[in-house]
């Protein structure tokens, strides 16, 4: 594994470089603004929790050692974070949630992805079955799907986010994604053979 | 062997050792069912990876969050050691003057006391000496300052 660049800047700014801090805001800002909304579903919320995460960030850098990748120890931060929130009980399942289809989408239906407009209207629809996706899945497969598939890390970067072992890690997103194949398959029909191994 | 269900979407991310991956590659060879329980499972991580970029934050994202770094944070760790240095390096000197003048203040106030305490018995001395040489104590005030003065000069004498 090569030097972690974002380590680099947290280090920097641990040494007093405001700038190394604003060019790690500007590296995830967008990101963990996304995981945040993917993970409590109110968008409004995920942007102070974000916000949460990036003072947390700086109030930690005294403390940072860079024994881990940067964007684990983030989002270990994030996770606890949003996890914490979803406990309080605030954001029972579907309560900020995606509005669900009555009926599965026909993809011959839709528009075709190639046009810009058409292309958008198929984007939305499938936000919408992920958000559906998400509001029916504990919290701790939804974390586990999220950053697997939407952030990409690996399963052992999973496991140190959230603080559990590689084989739980497994069985999580093992589940999540034969939940996300019962509900996004009629969206990803020509898109599956690029995941084939 | 077992189907082996749960590796397969761990084979199809690259997570399963070698060994594992061969003998999980091997079964779907030979299972239909296994093979399209893997299809279903590619089908969905597909989905997922279709999904639009994420939009970006609101306009006062930043803006919110420099305001609340500027209000809840504590200072960058460096800025805060250099801080820190440089109250030490600022109060030290400064402690040391502080000091210095303290010790000024006492000797001086010491000492205008003990010249304070002079003058008032040189004060004292000259108009009993006045008095004395006049051989006339004619009022009170003479008499008080006659007897201060003996006062004090007993004192004196005295180790």
């Amino acid at each position: 594994m090569g030097p972690d660049p974002d380590a680099t800047l947290m280090l920097a700014f641990q040494r007093g470089d405001e700038g190394a801090f604003r060019a790690l805001y500007e590296r995830h800002a967008r990101a963990m603004v996304s995981f945040c909304r993917h993970l409590v579903r109110d968008a409004a919320r995920a942007e102070e929790l974000a916000q949460d995460v990036f003072v947390k960030l700086y109030q930690a850098a005294p403390r940072y050692r860079p024994s881990a990748r940067f964007q684990t120890f983030m989002y270990r931060i994030a996770s606890n974070h949003c996890l914490n929130e979803l406990r309080r009980g605030e954001y029972a399942a579907g309560a900020a949630g995606a509005k669900r289809p009555e009926e599965p989408p026909d993809l011959d239906a839709l528009p075709s992805r190639d046009a810009g407009p058409e292309a958008a209207a198929v984007g939305a629809a499938l936000e919408r079955a992920v958000g559906v996706l998400l509001d029916d899945l504990p919290e701790k497969q939804r974390a586990a799907l999220v950053l697997c598939r939407l952030e990409g890390l690996s399963y052992e970067e999973i496991a140190q986010v959230l603080e559990t072992s590689v084989s739980a890690v497994k069985s999580l997103v093992h589940r999540a994604t034969v939940s996300a194949a019962a509900a996004l398959a009629p969206y990803a029909p020509a898109a599956a053979k690029e995941v084939l191994p | 062997m077992r189907h082996p269900t749960e590796d397969l979407t761990a084979l199809l991310d690259g997570e399963l050792p070698p060994e594992r991956a061969a003998e999980v590659t091997l079964h779907l060879a030979g299972c239909a069912a296994c093979r399209a329980e893997r299809d279903g499972l590619a089908s969905g991580i597909a989905a997922l990876r279709a999904l639009p970029p994420a939009p970006e934050p609101s306009p006062f994202f930043s803006t919110r969050l420099a305001a609340r770094l500027a209000r809840e944070a504590r200072p960058a760790p460096g800025f805060a050691r250099r801080l820190a240095a440089l109250r030490w390096k600022l109060a030290a000197p400064a402690a040391a003057a502080a000091l210095a003048a303290g010790i000024v203040v006492f000797a001086v106030r010491t000492e205008r006391a003990e010249e304070a305490g002079v003058a008032l018995n040189l004060d004292l001395l000259l108009e009993y000496e006045a008095v004395a040489s006049l051989g006339d104590v004619e009022t009170e005030e003479d008499a008080a300052i006659v007897a201060a003065l003996d006062d004090l000069t007993s004192k004196e004498g005295t180790p």
